[in-house]
């Protein structure tokens, strides 16, 4: 009985989805969208092969190395170079053959024959076509088409992960306050009591306490920090465990077991007003100042000031939802709420989250973009499609630092809106043919 | 605001004093600065504890916040942390602190000028080491300076020997297990926190780090131009946008409104700092054409008439207020044209044609007053579009509003600018979503604000 009833719901769910992606693919504009994110994160993630000094394939003093592969090995730390290929310059070296990438420079590779920016067009100071600076290169001899490759990944990574966090973030935002509004979730006196206690002494033991431990990681190794972060998190978990495991004898006395309903709603749409009141820029710039500059600080602060649009989305969705009749039979048949919410209530809402995702990772493409502009967040060493723009304001005569970028990141940005337009369009009932 | 002010790395007292003895670039360390430091500190009112209370574990001491130094801070708890027996760390601050002041009383000479340096250099180790085996390195590199024959720093023998003393004393006598205990402070309102909120709210910002210039001063300054570039923009974009929006939307399905709506929606995306670079490139001097003066130009000088001075900066203010406005504008007109779609689909609408009204006065008299509703509150989304917007724009074309203010700020680490700035943002913003509700309910008598459901 409950077989049948799981394939009919999969049938049923699978057949949302696919009228939705069919309603997608019949929009011209949102299906060339999603084929150009698909070359861009081809692109971002092939950037190695497509853009490097070192060559693919050669044959140096009789030995034949794949070098761009072999730099994957070494970096994972399965291989080691040879003694002969450590620490050299690949391009001076005395091949009996090789094979080049298609572009054969990184972005920090500086041509010296070719500084003081010269433009695409200019006559450049190349051995064979093979080695032209298609896009031109900057004040200090970086070949552009490279740092645009680069640029390509650095922008996918970061719309990608902060969307990520921002979901996440999101979506239990948007859930405790739309599922359980400001009446269903409801804690004894002595739950309460005991989880604030423990929620004061989790953070003391799991985050005070190791307070140095995770600093020390911090100044020795980003990953060796993601390792005392998580343990610190466990313990947090564990205490918090502990404390209602505590709680639950005390619940026995009438007035610590009285029930209390939480305003969850109330508290969430606060949080989400403060936050949205804020101008964006100026907060990250507030966060951001304080901290070093890295990459992945900045992934983190845009996550983590984006999470609003979609935590309105899912309330205003799981809002709804709440209301409607089989999730009052979801309780009547006495599932658990976790259960109710996980199985039951949020698949129904995902629809506003993948527009409001699309959408999303577009914004935080452009405030990266900003970012790297203004040259606040991101390292100077890492080159992005913003911090070439911003090399061509110290040089106003270098047209090609300031077009190709610019086109890169608002193509990349309007095929992100185009897909969210579209599929707005293909969620929409009244639009459905 | 406050917690990320507090974890700013830079020393404020730092940057301020090193302001104020100009471009010397000497650091703080002598004892004389000592007391300077201590008077600057006291005066932005740092030497007080952050917070009403603190939760620390047991072998914290509770009145660590009256150490000057953030760095001596620091390690002392660090050692305090690790040996947990604040009492005797302390005992090892002083005499540190005394074997300091002593190796800076002897008088240096051609002879003894090296050893004094090092024995300082040493001295400075020594208040940012936490490690044993670091310490014990720094107090054996004094005791050869100090043990050279014939030196004049052969007097400070029996003060190493008590510092050394009070350091194996707190290594001898530790309690690891007294960290585990959590402890409360409580520390009243005589705290930064308190007197930061007590001053904000009676609208005293603090002093700029920079130029000890009064924040309110500054940000007052700033967001006169801000302001009054935002309102220019905003108007502009509410009375370009909402005729496109309607004319897009009457001639649904024209080939001449898909060319607008594609060509809105790429505004839309356009990022306005590439806009504003490549206007300044082909429009601001440079090889291309110079029809507008390029940022930063000379400022209009003060004698000038006032008209002269009205139709300069109106001509300087073009290209900003293009950056400002076209991102809003399309936002606007989008939103317009979905509102006077939805309008267009009306009973009450057909019902206006069919009285054989003409096709003008249905759309502009009895679709647009409804459609305009959701627009009026859009008035709140797009305030702080325009405001984070200013952040770019004035710091490409110079102009010194709050963003630049800001930027210039957040470079420089003048905290309290930074944060009052952002908290104005904040205010601004909050005002016009104020003032869109109340344009709301006078627009649309049916909306009361006594029983409200927040979506």
């Amino acid at each position: 009985m409950s077989d049948s009833k799981n394939i009919d719901n999969d049938a049923s769910s699978q057949g949302y989805w696919r009228m939705v992606r069919k309603q997608l693919f019949k929009n011209r504009v949102a299906k060339y969208s999603i084929r150009f994110i698909v070359v861009l994160l081809v692109f971002a993630s092939c950037a190695d092969i497509i853009a490097n000094e070192k060559p693919l394939a050669c044959n140096y003093q009789g030995h034949t190395y794949f070098p761009v592969f072999r730099s994957y090995l070494v970096s994972i730390g399965i291989s080691e170079w040879p003694a002969e290929l450590q620490n050299v310059e690949w391009k001076k070296l005395n091949y009996q053959w090789a094979v080049f990438p298609l572009i054969p420079y990184l972005p920090q590779n500086i041509d010296e024959a070719n500084i003081h920016s010269v433009g695409p067009f200019d006559k450049q100071q190349v051995s064979s076509i093979h080695w032209r600076h298609w896009l031109g290169t900057d004040e200090l001899g970086h070949d552009i088409l490279a740092a645009m490759i680069y640029g390509a990944r650095i922008a996918m990574l970061v719309g990608v992960v902060s969307m990520s966090i921002a979901t996440i973030i999101g979506l239990i935002m948007g859930l405790l306050a739309g599922y359980f509004g400001d009446d269903r979730l409801k804690l004894t006196r002595a739950q309460i009591i005991f989880n604030l206690l423990f929620i004061v002494l989790g953070i003391f033991y799991a985050f005070g306490l190791r307070f140095y431990a995770l600093n020390d990681a911090l100044a020795s190794s980003f990953i060796s920090f993601l390792l005392q972060l998580m343990i610190s998190v466990v313990m947090f978990i564990v205490m918090l465990c502990i404390g209602n495991v505590l709680a639950i004898p005390f619940e026995k006395i009438p007035f610590l077991g009285r029930k209390i309903s939480i305003p969850i709603d109330i508290i969430v749409s606060r949080c989400i007003e403060v936050m949205m009141s804020i101008p964006t820029l100026f907060l990250i710039m507030a966060i951001i100042a304080i901290a070093k500059p890295s990459v992945i600080l900045v992934m983190v602060v845009i996550g983590a000031t984006a999470w609003t649009g979609i935590a309105r989305f899912v309330r205003a969705e799981l809002l709804r939802i709440r209301e409607l009749e089989y999730i009052e039979a979801a309780h009547a048949l006495g599932y658990s709420e976790i259960r109710t919410i996980f199985k039951h209530a949020l698949p129904n809402a995902m629809s506003p989250i993948l527009i409001a995702i699309a959408f999303g990772i577009a914004g935080a493409i452009l405030t990266e973009a900003t970012l790297s502009f203004l040259g606040i967040g991101v390292p100077a060493d890492i080159i992005t499609w913003g911090s070439l723009l911003s090399e061509a304001r110290s040089k106003p005569t270098a047209w090609w630092l300031a077009i190709f970028p610019g086109i890169a990141i608002f193509i990349t940005v309007t095929v992100y809106n185009l897909l969210g337009e579209g599929l707005t369009d293909a969620m929409d009932p009244r639009l459905r043919k | 605001m406050f917690i990320l002010g507090v974890n700013a790395p830079s020393d404020p007292v730092e940057t301020i004093l090193t302001k104020q003895q100009g471009e010397s670039g000497q650091s703080i360390k002598s004892i004389a600065d000592e007391a300077a430091y201590n008077s600057v500190r006291h005066k932005l009112g740092l030497d007080l504890p952050l917070f009403y209370f603190s939760i620390t574990n047991a072998t914290a001491c509770d009145t660590l916040y009256r150490i000057p130094k953030s760095n001596v801070r620091d390690n002392l708890a660090h050692i305090a942390f690790i040996y947990g027996n604040w009492p005797n760390v302390a005992q090892y601050y002083a005499t540190l602190k005394q074997f300091e002041t002593a190796v800076s009383k002897i008088k240096s000479d051609s002879s003894n000028a090296e050893d004094i340096i090092s024995a300082k250099k040493n001295v400075s180790e020594l208040y940012s080491d936490y490690d044993q085996g670091k310490i014990n390195v720094a107090l054996s590199k004094l005791n050869t300076v100090l043990s050279k024959p014939h030196s004049t720093l052969q007097s400070l023998a029996p003060k190493l020997s008590e510092l050394k003393e009070s350091e194996k004393y707190f290594i001898d006598h530790q309690s690891p297990y007294q960290k585990c205990i959590p402890v409360v402070h409580w520390y009243g309102f005589r705290n930064q926190y308190h007197h930061w909120l007590v001053s904000f709210l009676k609208g005293d910002f603090g002093f700029s780090y920079q130029d000890m210039r009064p924040v309110s001063s500054i940000i007052g300054d700033a967001m006169k131009w801000t302001l009054g570039i935002s309102f220019i923009s905003i108007l502009l974009a509410y009375f370009i946008a909402i005729p496109l929006g309607v004319k897009a939307a009457v001639s649904k399905g024209s080939n001449k409104e898909k060319l607008t709506t594609s060509g809105l929606f790429m505004l839309y995306s356009l990022p306005n700092f590439w806009i504003a670079t490549i206007l300044i490139i082909f429009f601001c001097g440079g090889d291309w054409f110079s029809w507008f003066p390029a940022p930063g130009a000379a400022p209009i000088p003060s004698d000038a008439s006032f008209m002269y001075h009205i139709t300069q900066t109106i001509y300087r203010l073009i290209l900003p207020v293009l950056c400002w406005t076209y991102t809003s504008l399309a936002f606007i007109s989008r939103q317009m044209r979905g509102g006077m779609l939805n309008t267009l689909g009306q009973d009450y609408i057909r019902t206006a044609r069919a009285k054989g009204l003409p096709e003008n006065k249905v759309v502009w008299k009895h679709a647009l007053g409804n459609s305009l509703l959701p627009i009026i509150t859009l008035f709140a989304n797009v305030f702080p579009l325009l405001l984070s917007g200013s952040v770019v724009i004035e710091q490409i074309f110079s102009i010194p509003g709050m963003g630049q203010v800001s930027y210039n700020a957040l470079v420089a680490n003048d905290y309290p600018v930074v944060f009052a700035n952002t908290m104005f943002a904040a205010l601004l913003t909050l005002f016009g979503t104020l003032v869109a509700d109340i344009l709301y309910a006078i627009a649309d008598p049916r909306i009361s604000y006594s029983k409200r459901e927040i979506v």
